[in-house]
């Protein structure tokens, strides 16, 4: 059943984006694209590079994660009480299918999109803020899964019946995947699409349309955590401030350190040296 | 008024002095009188203090507050609303509470292990004969760790009570039986809720004879009948709870709850063949037969009787070894203490206490046959032949002490108990094949297995392949029998969906007794919970037919006693109403008044805000 689900998210994800990147990119990026992919690509290297470190590191740990933290659950419900209910009093059955939708479809389509089209900028560097963001939101949102054991509010009130597992339970086979119920503090759905919705804010002049449809859907994730019983109001608060602080720390840290400036500061003096080895074997 | 005094009598010393030394000329107060005074004054302040102290140093009864420990949702999802239930008629008796969520092996290490809670609501393994509540309640076992005695209730009275109904047999047992049950409803170490009535989802396309078997014991996966040429080569059954997958050791508790999967892989001397209904008797398995020669034998007192069992001829375990009869003498042996007289005290398993308990000694006299010196009636020692069997050369090596370097590990904490068992070596018919964790254990059928012999007429495995998937819930693993991807749903359909289910000519939905019960688990070794009339108000908050119908949608029978229906007494048995804890309210809702009357008359107190105050 994975398999049909993933097929699925596959399929209808790439007929989003396929639609997407001509209309939100345009053509005279794209055709600019095809000449320039590779600079581009050995510019971006270190932070892609990074960011699959941090992903293939997500993976094991979001399975095994140690359970060396604090049982929080409590501690969340003392702070909001039922506030999330109320997002149940606006439940039906097509708002439910609209957010299990976006919870599942968009979130995936609303972070890859982004590194599609500032990949498809002349200038890499909102490409490489990005994905350092993105490394930055795993690695700490990770950082806090271990220390913070929480159970989502579908743990506590089952009966909710917006539980995204009530109404469509063929995806418990995808987050079960890649999640464990307890990695629920902080809420990384939300810090992600906050974060390509802050984004989408800075490029607004390069996307203008992009950014309305980023907001839409950023907005939507956010609402679909709470409103299908994953996340406590506490996550997704937690989420938008991990998101501000990862946006605003990869401004800082992107173009500090230049491999490339390296590379060449290492090219350069190699060759100094390979000269003045010639140099002596010209010697007779 | 004790300053009053106090000013007086110095005062009164002052002019005493003053007045006496008049003579000595009016330089002002003498040294005398100086010194009396403060002596005085000192008198006057120690009485003062002494009072301030008795004032002050009285402790004040503190509002009660308390957490009850459950399982989340993807756990047990009746457990989590029952708590949420519990905790709201709690607080409306003026009682702070929260609730707590673990997984379902930290559940269970939480309460039987560590015993560190203060009270839970989970599902208890139960029994279909009620000698379970002798090891769940003896005090003997009260710091021990396991499910024996988690709840640290200590009752000389309960104590004898438990003794008395393991010594006789038959009538007289039934009516000691009543006693112990009459005597627990009292004391209420635990409050039963509740009895589930036992859902799964079966293809009648696949195979045939799931009428036979009760699908929690074993014999509910032996005798299947193959109904299309394929079908004999694979079961395929559905269950959603992981911990299979992760842990296949008999004797661990976390891991274990009724411990059906276990009981495929290790035979047992006897087996309890429970029916659909829940009919069942004890049958010999791995013990050919057994034979009881009472007061024979000079050397037994005279509580004793023995009993001498048979062994199947040439039975072999997994890895080829013979099981032999010293296996079987070193399991029970092994039982009683997994740590094999190399700890400073014995480690009991934390499974099967009471049913080892009821052996005093057994000796191999044979290869095939034992001897075994019992100091029950018949009834609860033939209960002792249904342990699993142990491979020595497996089992023998796990009696060291777990260590974790860098760490202190409990005492009596021995590989044995802790180990994940896999590749399990038992000896039953079916035989570990693979598995990958939270995904699937797939057993095989065990060719040399006895059941398959052609002079045993006892159910056999009869598919090649037994595989248990792992999905968590039960809306998927209806859609997986639905989808003709599975034959069964090992685990117990959750009662929300039981209503949604459409049979079809091929998937039926079979219904069971459980004898299994959701219950109130108070940790007596924490006050106030030691106090049964604490408890008693506690289980008089719980409307147990309302949560039956509201979180059990009804798939549940309400009970006043945790034992099996057959045992449960007239006067103790459900009539619209809990017999003897009536619940202090209507349709849930607690009658506040009436429940701060009651725990006013259990000798508690309330504060001005409502809050119940305790000392704890």
């Amino acid at each position: 059943m994975l398999t049909e689900v993933l097929t699925q998210v596959a399929l209808v994800v790439a007929i989003m984006l396929l639609v997407s990147i001509p209309l939100f990119i345009g053509r005279e990026r794209l055709t600019r694209l095809r000449t320039d992919w590779q600079s581009r690509l050995r510019t971006s290297a270190p932070a892609m590079l990074i960011l699959s470190v941090v992903l293939l590191f997500n993976r094991v740990m979001r399975q095994d994660d140690p359970d060396i933290g604090v049982h929080m659950t409590e501690t969340i419900r003392g702070l909001e009480g039922e506030f999330i209910l109320i997002f149940q009093q606006i439940g039906s059955t097509e708002l439910t299918m609209y957010f299990s939708f976006i919870y599942v479809y968009g979130y995936t389509f609303l972070l890859i999109f982004p590194a599609v089209a500032y990949f498809a900028l002349s200038d890499t560097r909102m490409f490489r803020r990005l994905l350092t963001s993105y490394t930055l939101n795993y690695a700490i949102g990770l950082t806090l899964y271990a220390l913070v054991i929480a159970y989502g509010p579908r743990n506590f009130m089952p009966e909710v019946e917006t539980v995204l597992y009530n109404a469509s339970p063929e995806y418990q086979h995808l987050t079960r995947e890649v999640n464990r119920n307890t990695n629920v503090f902080p809420s990384l759905h939300t810090s992600l699409a906050a974060t390509v919705g802050l984004f989408a804010y800075h490029t607004r002049s390069s996307y203008p349309k992009w950014y309305l449809v980023a907001t839409v859907l950023a907005v939507s994730v956010i609402i679909s955590t709470m409103y299908l019983g994953l996340h406590w109001a506490t996550d997704v608060v937690a989420g938008l401030a991990l998101a501000a602080f990862c946006v605003a720390a990869s401004d800082r840290i992107v173009g500090r350190w230049s491999l490339s400036a390296i590379y060449t500061d290492l090219r350069s003096l190699r060759e100094r040296r390979a000269d003045r080895s010639d140099g002596a074997d010209g010697d007779p | 008024m004790s300053d009053s005094v106090a000013g007086r009598t110095t005062t009164e010393a002052a002019e005493r002095e003053a007045s006496g030394d008049d003579g000595g000329g009016g330089n002002g107060i003498s040294r005398r009188a100086a010194l009396a005074s403060t002596v005085g004054l000192t008198t006057a302040t120690s009485g003062c203090v002494r009072q301030l102290r008795s004032i002050v140093n009285r402790d004040d009864i503190d509002p009660l507050s308390l957490t009850i420990t459950t399982l989340p949702a993807d756990g047990d999802r009746e457990s989590i609303r029952l708590a949420r239930e519990i905790a709201a008629a709690l607080e409306a008796a003026g009682i702070d509470t929260s609730i707590e969520m673990r997984s379902n092996e930290e559940f269970l290490r939480s309460v039987l292990i560590n015993h560190d809670y203060d009270v839970y609501v989970g599902q208890h393994p139960g029994g279909t004969d009620p000698d379970f509540l002798y090891e769940a309640l003896h005090s003997l076992y009260a710091d021990e760790r396991g499910w024996q005695n988690p709840f640290g209730f200590t009752n000389l009275l309960v104590d004898d009570l438990l003794e008395s109904q393991r010594d006789v047999d038959g009538e007289q047992r039934r009516e000691a039986v009543t006693s112990l049950l009459e005597a627990l409803t009292v004391e209420q170490p635990f409050v039963p809720i509740c009895t589930p009535i036992e859902h799964r989802l079966v293809r009648d396309d696949r195979f045939d004879g799931w009428d036979d078997g009760h699908l929690a014991t074993r014999t509910g996966y032996l005798g299947l009948e193959p109904q299309t040429d394929g079908s004999g080569e694979q079961l395929r059954a559905v269950h959603m709870d992981a911990r299979p997958s992760q842990n296949l050791n008999p004797i661990n508790a976390e891991y274990r709850d009724r411990g059906t999967i276990a009981d495929l892989l290790y035979d047992s001397l006897a087996t309890d063949v429970v029916d659909i209904d829940g009919a069942h008797e004890l049958e010999p398995w791995l013990a050919e037969d057994w034979v009881w020669d009472e007061g024979d034998d000079e050397a037994e007192t005279e509580d004793q009787s023995s009993l001498t069992v048979e062994l199947r001829p040439d039975c072999r375990f997994h890895d080829g070894e013979p099981l032999t009869a010293d296996d079987v003498a070193f399991t029970y042996r092994f039982l009683a203490d997994t740590a094999l007289g190399g700890s400073a005290t014995p480690a009991p398993a934390p499974r099967y206490r009471g049913q080892v308990a009821a052996i005093d000694d057994v000796e191999a006299t044979d290869d095939r046959t034992l001897e075994f010196t019992v100091a029950t009636g018949e009834e609860v020692a033939a209960r002792a032949l249904t342990v699993p069997i142990l491979p020595e050369h497996v089992w023998t090596e796990r009696a060291a002490a777990a260590s974790v370097p860098g760490y202190r590990v409990a005492q009596g904490t021995t590989d044995a108990v802790v180990t994940d068992n896999v590749p399990p070596i038992g000896s039953g018919p079916f035989q570990f094949g693979d598995r990958t964790e939270r995904e699937h254990v797939t057993l095989e059928r065990f060719e040399d297995h006895f059941t398959s012999r052609d002079d045993v007429d006892l159910p056999e495995a009869t598919v090649e392949e037994l595989r248990v998937q792992i999905d968590p819930r039960s809306t998927s693993a209806i859609q997986l029998i639905e989808d003709d991807s599975a034959d069964l749903t090992s685990s117990t359909l959750e009662n929300y969906v039981i209503a949604d289910i459409e049979e079809t000519e091929d998937v039926r939905l079979l219904e069971s007794p459980s004898w299994t019960f959701y219950h109130l688990g108070f940790n007596a070794r924490k006050a106030p919970f030691g106090n049964p009339r604490f408890r008693q108000c506690v289980a008089q908050l719980i409307d147990k037919s309302w949560v039956v119908d509201e979180v059990f949608h009804g798939h549940a029978d309400p009970i006043a006693t945790p034992v099996a229906g057959e045992w449960v007494p007239e006067e103790l048995a459900w009539d619209g109403a809990d017999p003897e804890l009536p619940f202090l309210g209507s349709d849930g809702d607690v009658d506040v008044d009436a429940a701060r009357t009651a725990f006013e008359a259990a000798g508690f107190r309330y504060d001005g805000d409502g809050n119940l105050r305790v000392r704890h």
